[in-house]
């Protein structure tokens, strides 16, 4: 029942031309099992969700429209709250005076 | 690394230095993987001359640390953490628990029996 090792070696050339393998008896070390690897990159890539299109890109879109920004209307709204109960942030300094203390120093 | 990152972020996450870090470093390596895995291939392949190998060897570690994929972690979407970060809802466990309970997860519902 012995089967000639010429044989098994066509059979796995067939087989290897078939499934579209590397055809390799001795069993050296090719390295292609890292051209089999799938490239992981793109999943990676994708891990963050991206940026969609913002208010302000709507904005930019539509310059004539009139929109309603509930999120920086809120915002205008609390400055104003703090503003009339005196915690609003302090004015800018003028430019012309930071350069004269500067010189000062 | 500066010289990597986009000039105009396009994240839509919560954002931190952090979270652009590894989000540039995705980026990065998701561009040199396939010059990576060739040189990858070259030093598997015992059938090429040492020299080829050593060089491709050489080349690889030469790289710079960003193509590299140990360099990324998954980090929270929500809060940015770098640990406690459950991959499949790619939040930290605070945040996991926050959004869940506030039914923003679908098909999550906290245990009770």
């Amino acid at each position: 029942m012995a089967v000639p090792r010429s044989r098994i070696l066509d059979l796995m050339k067939v087989q290897s031309r078939i499934f579209s393998t590397i055809y390799n008896p001795t069993n050296l070390r090719l390295g292609n099992k890292i051209l089999r690897q799938r490239l992981k990159g793109p999943s990676l890539a994708a891990y963050y969700p991206r940026r969609v299109a913002t208010f302000k890109d709507l904005k930019a879109l539509y310059p004539g429209y009139e929109m309603y920004d509930a999120f920086e209307e809120d915002r205008l709204e609390h400055i104003q709250i703090a503003k009339s109960r005196g915690k609003g942030a302090p004015k800018k300094k003028k430019v012309a005076d930071t350069s004269s203390k500067k010189k000062r120093r | 690394m500066a010289q990597f990152r986009a000039k105009k972020l396009d994240l839509g996450c919560f954002i931190n230095i952090k979270v652009i870090r590894d989000h540039t470093k995705r980026k990065v390596f998701e561009q040199h993987e396939p010059e990576r895995q060739a040189l990858r291939y070259i030093i598997r392949n015992t059938s090429l001359p040492q020299r080829t190998r050593a060089q491709a060897q050489l080349q690889l570690t030469q790289m710079h640390c960003y193509t590299r994929p140990t360099q990324i972690r998954n980090r929270c979407i929500m809060g940015g953490r770098g640990r406690g970060v459950l991959r499949d809802f790619r939040m930290a466990r605070f945040q996991f628990r926050m959004n869940a309970l506030a039914g923003k997860l679908p098909g999550v519902q906290k245990a009770s029996w």
